[in-house]
């Protein structure tokens, strides 16, 4: 029985999804004002589970298919939260067009259960099924709204583009299995080095295409052009559970199919390969975002470039002990004598900083659709900058909401945004990749200029004259309330969730 | 028998020409079925190991794959209608309607 504990908040979840199916076929009832609450009720009632499950020890399940740890708990935790706030977010969304239907809510709480149960994936192919249960929910969540070309478009690039990641990761996958008879991830931990040494061929074309399968889910650069065009065109309620949800499920996944493989390549090889996509995703998701004067799309770079933060985490924990891997600024420089790093505080920087940035992207995706109007639909701008300016005047909840958003992205104090990088790149110093944590600082420096711009529009521009009163929907105010109170409280007050992150270095496997 | 070589080297052939297909070819509905023809290389490479070492591991992950595929599938054809019925073309080319 103890081995299902880690399948009751995904089974929460199915079970709230078929329920709100079914009451779209049988209550023919033209008032569906229920149907967010049975979305955010089954999606907190799933993240009370995980956050219990948290407390479980790490042990390996469901005759290892499967992991009970605190880490793919946490991460549960946090993207059924991400799943009720951007089911609220939709709500009023799908309001205002007309649009709202329970098979909406159900896909969403379908990819929520997908999230969950490819955290705590232990085996490829359970890996690879999952993935496609959160990806199929996605890609039609993507094209749900059949207004304009646009969705449909941002659906077939998402699809085109995930299905074609997908199967990187399934022919790495396959050959993998080819090296070693397995896809067990602890049994290809164990058989791994011995295949490595007989048919290397198989193991590092393998490992490339697994890790740009992975890479694509991440929107890590080069792989990141499908990124801007479906984060715009997906209605803005499905691009806050992208950038929140999946992209955190992926990274979990990263981490977990990573780690597993690591013992058998020459220590730089992995962590050289992630600090350079780090460097480079930072790099590019800053500067691509720095001109960008329609604020979804600058959104969705600058979730490129939050990938690059979490990459740099993940480049710390591959980190070579006491070796020096000399390459410019990926120099790793141990500063605590040749120690391994707390693969522990890793951890804990990664979890808090995916909980900080779902909050915060949640919340500011959510602001963007409030301010959205569906006469703009069809019009190419929008998302621009001037639909921002003076709102501080016509909506001030909204505009300090979405200041908060905006400081906790960019990484000012005293918002989650900031603990979270500094956590992240406290591990990297730690690590010894000091090169690598300055090319983070001064890229998310740089970053500040495109945040605060929305926020100089916001409060020091006056208002365009023709400026109507937006749809406002109680649903909306509770998650960006919800969200605004998160940003600023995990900022003020991180400790005792900085303490139960710390659990989280309890990745089973891998203490 | 057959090696198990030869049905690898034309799982790699299929693989690499579904990979081509998806990123030379302009037509959706091509693109597409290049991507069916990816996840079918995948599914062969694990069929060709699996009856190298006689491990029922790799026979099931083939079932597994090919029911995902028809779920993905579904929902692509799906897409690819209504951009059809949005844009009144299936050319990847003229589906561009996001500028940079």
């Amino acid at each position: 029985m103890n081995d299902f504990l880690p399948l009751i908040p995904a089974a929460t979840l199915v079970v709230g999804a078929i329920v709100l199916m079914l009451s779209e076929v049988f209550l023919a009832s033209a008032n569906r004002g229920y149907m967010v609450i049975v979305a955010t009720l089954t999606s907190v009632v799933a993240a009370v589970a995980a956050f219990w499950n948290a407390f479980e020890p790490a042990r390996s399940v469901l005759q290892g298919y499967a992991v009970l740890d605190p880490f793919s708990s946490f991460m549960t935790c946090m993207v059924c939260v991400g799943t009720a706030l951007s089911g609220l977010v939709a709500s009023s969304f799908l309001k205002h067009r007309n649009a709202e239907r329970g098979e909406f809510y159900a896909l969403v709480l379908f990819a929520a259960a997908g999230m969950s149960l490819l955290a705590l994936s232990n085996e490829f192919i359970t890996i690879f099924i999952n993935l496609e249960v959160l990806s199929v929910a996605t890609y039609s969540l993507t094209a749900y709204l059949r207004r304009g070309g646009r969705p449909a478009e941002a659906g077939f690039k998402y699809f085109i583009l995930g299905a074609f990641s997908a199967s990187l990761l399934l022919y790495g996958a396959a050959l993998l299995y080819g090296a070693t008879g397995v896809t067990k991830l602890d049994e290809l931990e164990r058989a791994l080095p011995l295949a490595a040494a007989t048919q290397p061929a198989l193991v590092y074309v393998g490992f490339g295409l697994v890790l740009a399968g992975f890479a694509f889910k991440v929107a890590a650069v080069p792989f990141h052009m499908w990124t801007p065009d479906v984060y715009e065109g997906a209605p803005t309620p499905v691009t806050a559970l992208m950038s929140a949800g999946v992209k955190s499920a992926a990274f979990v996944s990263l981490v977990r199919v990573f780690l597993a493989m690591k013992g058998a390549l020459p220590p730089e090889v992995p962590y050289l390969l992630f600090a350079a996509l780090a460097l480079v995703t930072m790099v590019a998701g800053n500067l691509l975002a720095m001109p960008q004067r329609n604020v979804k799309r600058m959104l969705a770079y600058s979730s490129i470039a939050h990938a690059g933060y979490l990459l740099l985490g993940v480049a710390a924990l591959f980190a070579p002990a006491g070796a020096s891997a000399k390459a410019g600024v990926l120099a790793v420089t141990p500063l605590l004598g040749g120690t391994a790093v707390a693969a522990g505080d890793v951890y804990k920087g990664l979890l808090f900083y995916l909980l900080g940035y779902t909050v915060t992207t949640v919340g500011a995706f959510g602001c963007v659709a409030a301010i959205e109007r569906r006469e703009d639909e069809t019009r190419t701008n929008t998302w621009d900058l001037e639909r921002f300016a003076g709102l501080a005047q016509r909506q001030p909840g909204w505009a300090v909401a979405m200041a908060a958003f905006m400081l906790s992205l960019a990484g000012v104090p005293p918002t989650a945004g900031f603990i979270g990088k500094l956590f992240v790149f406290s591990a990297a110093v730690d690590a010894g990749l000091i090169g690598l944590a300055v090319a983070g600082v001064l890229a998310s420096v740089a970053g500040t200029y495109y945040y605060l711009r929305v926020v100089v529009y916001m409060f020091m521009r006056p208002s365009p004259d023709e400026a109507t009163a937006p749809f406002r929907h109680w649903t909306m105010d509770v998650a960006l309330v919800t969200s605004a109170v998160a940003v600023v409280a995990l900022g003020l007050l991180p400790g005792p969730v900085a303490q139960w992150l710390s659990r989280a270095g309890m990745m089973f496997g891998h203490f | 028998m057959i090696p198990t070589s030869h049905s690898l080297i034309l799982a790699a052939a299929l693989f690499a020409i579904g990979m081509l297909g998806v990123l030379v070819r302009r037509n959706a509905l091509v693109a597409f079925m290049c991507v069916e023809l990816m996840l079918n290389a995948a599914n062969l490479t694990f069929l060709a190991f699996a009856r190298e070492r006689g491990d029922v591991t790799g026979h099931l992950s083939a079932f597994f794959i090919i029911a995902v595929a028809a779920a993905e599938a579904a929902v692509g054809l799906a897409i690819v209608i209504a951009v059809f019925r949005a844009r009144g073309t299936v050319n990847i080319e003229e589906i561009q309607s996001m500028k940079h």
